[in-house]
């Protein structure tokens, strides 16, 4: 643990570097109980300070912690995940009725138009317009696999 | 980024995913320590501690399908134990860090004296020194007395620590420097004539 020391950046002043050196040897020897004889009086005093730091943090969760939280969450999706399902279709179902009655009563108004506004095939917007899908769908792909490839 | 093919996290994640029976109670145990450590470190509230604890890994829950493997379990679950705290703490508008917590005159004029004879099994042996540093470390501001925690306890390096916290190595480095010498003041103003 603590082995990528080598990615901090080392301080500025020389003395709270060498400061920070002897700190980090004492959490080091006090971690290994490595004999104190040879240490002097200030290696000391930061072992002491790393033995205080490695007691338990008084009180604590209750034993069965665990199993009470998976135990609430294992409850709880039977009934909202049930019901955000049903609201969803409903939702869905409603939308696409209205959409289809809105169509079907004024569509004959407003359907030309868009027709207009659509570039004839084999022209070249149309073929822009095909090489641009062409790029998203392969974006799309490609990240659908790099997601595969983690999982 | 550790390979994600060696990543032992990997069953636990896919496990949950698949709502395998037992998985969520399993990640549960295997965190809860550290989610305990850094919460109670910071907040200094058990029942709260408790409460924020239960919120960690309900979230956690809600949201491990957008866990990408890119830095270990431990420091994900531990940035959402962290974030949620954090929260509490500006809530009740506790400030993590004290103002002007550049460090003062009299920890930095410790730098480099080696200090009076000290025994450290008989400052050890001795209660009232032991409870007199716990105090100390408590009365920490809630960023440097959880860094402490996530480093000699959890024994988390400044890397992950920086992926917990969202703060840069270096500051990481700072606080830690900073807090282990002003409580090293506080064993010299105790134990330098007695010890």
């Amino acid at each position: 643990m603590n082995q990528h020391i080598g990615d901090i950046p080392p301080f500025d002043d020389a003395r709270h570097e060498r400061e920070w050196l002897a700190q980090e040897s004492a959490m080091r020897r006090e971690r290994l109980h490595l004999d104190p004889a040879g240490d002097d009086a200030r290696s000391r005093r930061y072992r002491l300070l790393a033995r205080a730091l490695r007691e338990p943090l008084p009180g604590g969760l209750p034993t069965d912690f665990a199993t009470h939280v998976a135990a609430r969450v294992a409850a709880a999706p039977a009934s909202t995940t049930r019901f955000e399902f049903v609201l969803m279709t409903a939702l869905a179902t409603a939308l696409v009725i209205a959409a289809g009655a809105v169509t079907a009563i004024y569509g004959s108004a407003w359907l030309p138009s868009f027709s207009a506004i659509l570039p004839a095939p084999r022209t070249p917007a149309s073929s822009w317009l095909l090489a641009f899908a062409g790029c998203l769908g392969a974006s799309w792909l490609l990240g659908q696999w790099q997601r595969h490839g983690q999982r | 980024m550790d390979d994600i093919r060696s990543n032992p996290d990997r069953d636990l994640v896919d496990a949950l995913l698949a709502n395998r029976p037992g998985a969520f109670e399993r990640l549960i145990r295997e965190y809860q320590g550290l989610c305990w450590h850094i919460i109670q470190r910071m907040v200094r509230n058990p029942e709260d501690a408790r409460e924020l604890c239960q919120d960690t890994f309900l979230r956690v829950h809600q949201c491990l399908h957008q866990y990408r493997y890119e830095s270990a379990l431990k420091s994900w679950i531990g940035r959402v134990a962290y974030t949620i705290a954090l929260r509490h703490l500006q809530h009740k508008r506790i400030p993590l860090v004290e103002h002007g917590d550049d460090g003062d005159g009299d920890d930095y004029a410790l730098v480099e004296n080696i200090g009076d004879g000290f025994d450290l099994e008989t400052a050890c042996a001795d209660e009232e020194t032991v409870q007199h540093l716990h105090a100390a470390i408590e009365s920490l501001p809630p960023l440097q007395r959880t860094l402490l925690t996530l480093y000699y306890l959890e024994e988390t390096s400044i890397p992950e620590i920086a992926r917990i916290t969202g703060l840069a190595s270096g500051t990481i480095k700072s606080h830690l420097f900073r807090s282990r010498l002003r409580l090293r003041g506080v064993l010299e103003t105790r134990t330098g004539v007695a010890a």
